[in-house]
């Protein structure tokens, strides 16, 4: 274990309807032995902004996130889609900027919660905190923005109390994908019931993802469906006591 | 009219503002095409065996009809088997120089109706027609083979006097016949063969098409489902002579 | 599709799409087997990941000296007695082809399937010269026959039934037609082949042109390609300019890949290179052989930004694997191209404002950049459409609004706290047992079929600044 001191980037879906996450990956980073702290004024990615194409706003909201995480030592992030808004484009965004060099380095600094887990912490030993069978959707930043398949599953296989089940169609996109939830309605409502119609087929009573963007829109599918699946981060079902 | 002077000097000036955001080189080319050509034919000469083996298996796998003999004077004798079992008597040939091998006679004592391609310019457009229309109505078309690629089952046919395109075309069956002369292992290979044969080697005839030919004629394009022989050949059989066919 | 057609939003054409239940059964299964096909495919070839790199950079290189390969091309194409022509825009391109169809006192035209006659609508400008054109891909000539355009990039039929194909040979051709694939695509055989032996004209695309010897490469599987090659007394071939490969070890490359990502076929049934008319001693082939060279807006993005887009290969990979085209098929999206790279061949097509609404069909899920054969970056350049759709202000003014308002909210802290309070109070009528059920306004297009999870009562920001055991 390398990490003593890890700031969590908390994101507005986290901050606002997550709450619970953040303070479950606070709780476990702190049972881990690492400090955790939490930048106050803290408000968004500027992911949404970016994908619409409001570049300059984005940079803008980047730039005040490099300065709130200047003194990180690592910054953790509970989605994949946030970590790699700031891994892979603020460097860019921020090129031109006064924060060109700093942007690059809180790039490196970043982390995506379960990455942050497996490969800087090298901790993988957990007890679930909804014990049954799990299964786990990769989110489309995660897989293939950051390219992590594994960090997930091998926390989620390594489970005390939990059985993985695989996916269907697991790196499948849920239909969220920002505001096209709502431009795209049917068509983000269609792609979602794919997905939850893989979902119940598993048998899991836990569907598990590394995005709250993504458990925005399935969680949102299950509960109007009265689905008895149970729609998680990550970092809830491992804080289960160790 | 756009002339040619106005559409390049468009690109040109694109081109000036091209941002050099990619990693950007072609493709290695030979730098001695013929002879690097040569050093294939020559390590594939001891290993052929092996070639021919994966050919098979990829032919096979793309529906070909693979067949084998010693000699080429028995290929009349397969060519004639498949002829009886489909009810065919029409063949249209490539002409025997460009075979290797005069087959006619035999074919013809086996009781098919042979028709061997000219060998040199067919004369004028009735002519050409006519021989069109004996391709257009034969059973069989018999060829031979240019290159036979391992990595993906294909057969190479380049066109030219006496080795029509039509052959390998038409007819619902074409039954082609090569030896170990002509086999390669990969597309990269094809690659170096191709550039001899535009630069300093000799290409295998002087025509302007060159057909690169991977099982029979296929779609699946109503409800995915395959199909054979939509244009062109429902069939296609390849005849490997053990001993190669020019001596 | 008709300006009719378009003038519906895009937004009720998908809708349309998804409410078609037999096109809805076809594209899940069409898809499926396509994505299953180039997956099995790549996994037998375990060079094919260093080679779709190369692909990639030899596009690239090509792009760098596209003036120098073009000229090499026209060159070699000349020499070989060929003739080049230069078509900045689809019109050009139809004059051209309708004065080389007149001049050589042509009726009909044979067609191979070229993505690039759809795109400048040369069926039409045939038609209107007196020309009769007959498409001979098996998938195009249903779809001519029913007077529609292709839904896919590679299997333009993808959208209809066998029965739905037996009733249209029955009504067009006036035979009885069974509904049966084999019995259709035998009628289909003996239809085409005295169109081919009678056609005076044979059109075709261009997969790729080797610039140093002068070969334009068609890649098919039916045999079409070959047959409108060789049988007519004149062959015009349409292609985009950014077709060209330097050499033919360049082309190796290509073949090494496109039709893996296409059907799962290690090559397609035939690769045809034609290098000029036909020659001394040949039977076949053309008296007289034509090459159009088309812009069509793609000149101008050499140096824009859609430039990646030119590296397409036109295999249909990215259509198979994206969660949008999946659920609403080719027709939906308006234009000649479909699908991801279609958004952005359109903007090249037919300029950013076509696609205001296309640039956000895509839940920038990045599947289409992990099937392209050449890894072009869709998502980045559909971002891009979107910024310029915004910095144009082609986008509505309600959401340019929106989003200024977001970002100032985003750049202030107290706003965003003020903003959480707000919506706490806003959402006290809606919210029961901890779930969003039913919202008003733009918010009702989340919750027409999704619950949406309240703002919480303590923000996680709220709570770590109150609670004592969440800090220690």
């Amino acid at each position: 274990m390398t990490a003593r001191r890890a700031s969590l980037m908390v994101t507005c879906l986290g901050d606002l309807f997550f709450p619970e996450v953040g303070v479950s990956i606070v709780r476990l980073l702190r049972k881990l032995g690492v400090a955790v702290d939490v930048p106050a004024d803290q408000t968004c990615c500027g992911l949404p902004l970016f994908n619409s194409g409001y570049h300059a706003d984005a940079a803008a909201v980047a730039g005040r996130a490099v300065a709130l995480f200047r003194d990180s030592e690592h910054v953790v992030v509970p989605s994949g889609s946030c970590a790699w808004m700031v891994k892979h484009e603020y460097p860019g965004l921020l090129a031109d900027s006064a924060l060109a060099r700093e942007a690059s380095q809180l790039a490196a600094r970043t982390h995506e919660f379960s990455q942050f887990l497996v490969r800087v912490l090298g901790v993988t030993d957990f007890t679930a905190a909804v014990p049954g069978r799990v299964t786990y959707h990769d989110s489309c930043h995660l897989l293939r923005g950051l390219h992590e398949s594994q960090s997930p599953r091998t926390l989620l296989g390594k489970l005390k109390g939990a059985e993985l089940v695989p996916l269907p169609g697991a790196d499948e996109c849920c239909g969220f994908g920002g505001s096209f939830a709502v431009r795209l309605p049917e068509v983000s409502s269609q792609i979602l019931a794919k997905k939850l119609a893989n979902v119940e087929s598993t048998g899991a009573g836990c569907l598990v993802a590394c995005d709250a963007g993504c458990l925005m829109q399935m969680g949102g599918g299950l509960k109007r469906a009265k689905s008895r699946v149970r729609a998680l981060h990550l970092a809830e079902l491992l804080d289960g006591g160790r | 009219m756009t002339t040619r002077a106005e559409f390049i000097s468009r690109i040109r000036e694109q081109v000036q503002k091209t941002p050099g955001r990619f990693s950007a080189a072609s493709a290695r080319r030979p730098q001695h095409p013929a002879a690097e050509a040569d050093t294939i034919r020559r390590e594939l000469a001891e290993r052929w065996p092996e070639t021919l083996e994966a050919f098979r298996r990829e032919f096979e796998g793309v529906a070909g009809v693979f067949h084998r003999v010693a000699t080429i004077d028995m290929v009349p004798a397969v060519v004639s088997r498949i002829a009886h079992e489909r009810e065919a008597r029409e063949l249209v040939t490539w002409h025997s120089a460009a075979l290797g091998a005069d087959l006619a006679p035999a074919l013809g004592a086996r009781g098919l109706d042979v028709h061997p391609m000219p060998e040199s310019e067919p004369g004028g457009v009735a002519e050409r027609e006519r021989l069109r229309a004996i391709a257009a109505r034969a059973d069989l078309g018999l060829t031979g083979v240019d290159l036979a690629i391992a990595e993906t089952g294909t057969l190479v046919l380049v066109s030219g006097a006496g080795r029509p395109r039509s052959t390998s075309l038409l007819p619902p069956c074409h039954i082609a016949v090569f030896d170990r002369t002509v086999l390669v292992e990969s597309l990269r290979q094809v690659g170096v063969l191709l550039e001899a044969w535009h630069g300093d080697g000799r290409p295998p005839a002087a025509g302007a098409a060159i057909n690169f030919i991977t099982g029979p004629s296929r779609t699946a394009d109503i409800e995915l489902t395959l199909t054979r022989g939509v244009h062109g050949p429902k069939e296609v059989h390849a005849i490997f002579v053990e001993q190669p066919i020019r001596g | 599709m008709s300006d009719a057609e378009l003038a519906t939003p895009f937004r009720q054409r998908a809708d349309g799409a998804m409410k078609d239940a037999f096109l809805q059964e076809a594209l899940t299964i069409a898809t499926t087997k396509f994505i299953g096909l180039r997956r099995d495919a790549f996994a037998g070839f375990p060079e094919g990941e260093a080679l779709r790199d190369q692909a990639r950079a030899i596009k690239e290189a090509t792009l760098q000296h596209l003036d120098h390969h073009l000229e090499t091309l026209i060159g070699n194409v000349e020499r070989l007695g060929g003739h080049v022509h230069y078509a900045a825009t689809p019109a050009e391109a139809r004059s051209i082809i309708v004065d080389i169809a007149r001049r050589t006192g042509a009726r009909m035209a044979v067609k191979s399937k070229s993505m690039a006659t759809e795109e400048i609508h040369l069926n039409e400008a045939l038609e209107a010269a007196g020309i009769t054109p007959v498409e001979t891909d098996l998938g195009e000539y249903i779809i001519q026959l029913a007077h529609e355009r292709p839904s896919h990039i590679i299997a333009p039929a993808i959208h209809k039934t066998k029965g739905q194909v037996a009733e249209l040979f029955s009504r067009e051709l006036k035979r009885p037609a069974e509904p049966d694939p084999e019995a259709l695509t035998r009628i289909a055989r003996g239809e085409l082949r005295e169109k081919f032996l009678q056609a005076d004209l044979g059109i075709t695309g261009a997969n790729f042109a080797v610039a140093d010897t002068g070969t334009v490469v068609l890649v098919t599987n039916e045999g079409n390609g070959r047959m409108v090659t060789s049988l007519p007394r004149v062959h015009v071939a349409v292609m985009g300019v950014e077709k060209v490969v330097p050499s033919f070890t360049d082309l190796m490359v290509f073949l090494a890949i496109l039709a893996k990502s296409a059907t799962g076929q290690k090559l397609s049934v035939y690769t045809s290179m034609v290098q000029g008319p036909r020659r001394a001693g040949e039977l076949e082939g053309p008296d007289e052989f034509h090459l159009v060279l088309l812009d069509g807006g793609r000149i101008a993005q050499i140096g824009g930004p859609l430039r990646e887009a030119l590296s397409c290969l036109r295999c249909g990979a990215c259509l198979n694997v994206c969660p949008v085209y999946r659920q609403i098929g080719g027709h939906a999206y308006g234009y000649t191209y479909p699908g991801p790279i279609g958004i952005l061949l359109t903007a090249m097509l037919e300029g950013a404002p076509a696609v205001k609404d296309l640039a956000h069909a895509s839940s920038l899920c990045g599947a289409c950049v992990e099937a392209c054969p050449v890894r072009i970056d869709i998502p980045r350049m559909l971002i891009d459409l979107r910024r310029e759709v915004d910095d144009k202000k082609i986008a509505p003014w309600t959401e340019r609004v929106a989003f200024k308002l977001l970002a100032r909210l985003l750049q202030h802290p107290r706003l965003y706290r003020f903003a959480a309070k707000a919506g706490r109070i806003m959402q006290k009528p809606f919210a029961s047992d901890g779930r969003i059920g039913r919202l008003p306004l733009f918010f009702g297009e989340w919750t027409r079929t999704r619950d949406l999870p309240p703002v919480a009562s303590r923000t996680f920001q709220e709570r770590w600044a109150s609670e004592k055991d969440l800090q220690a």
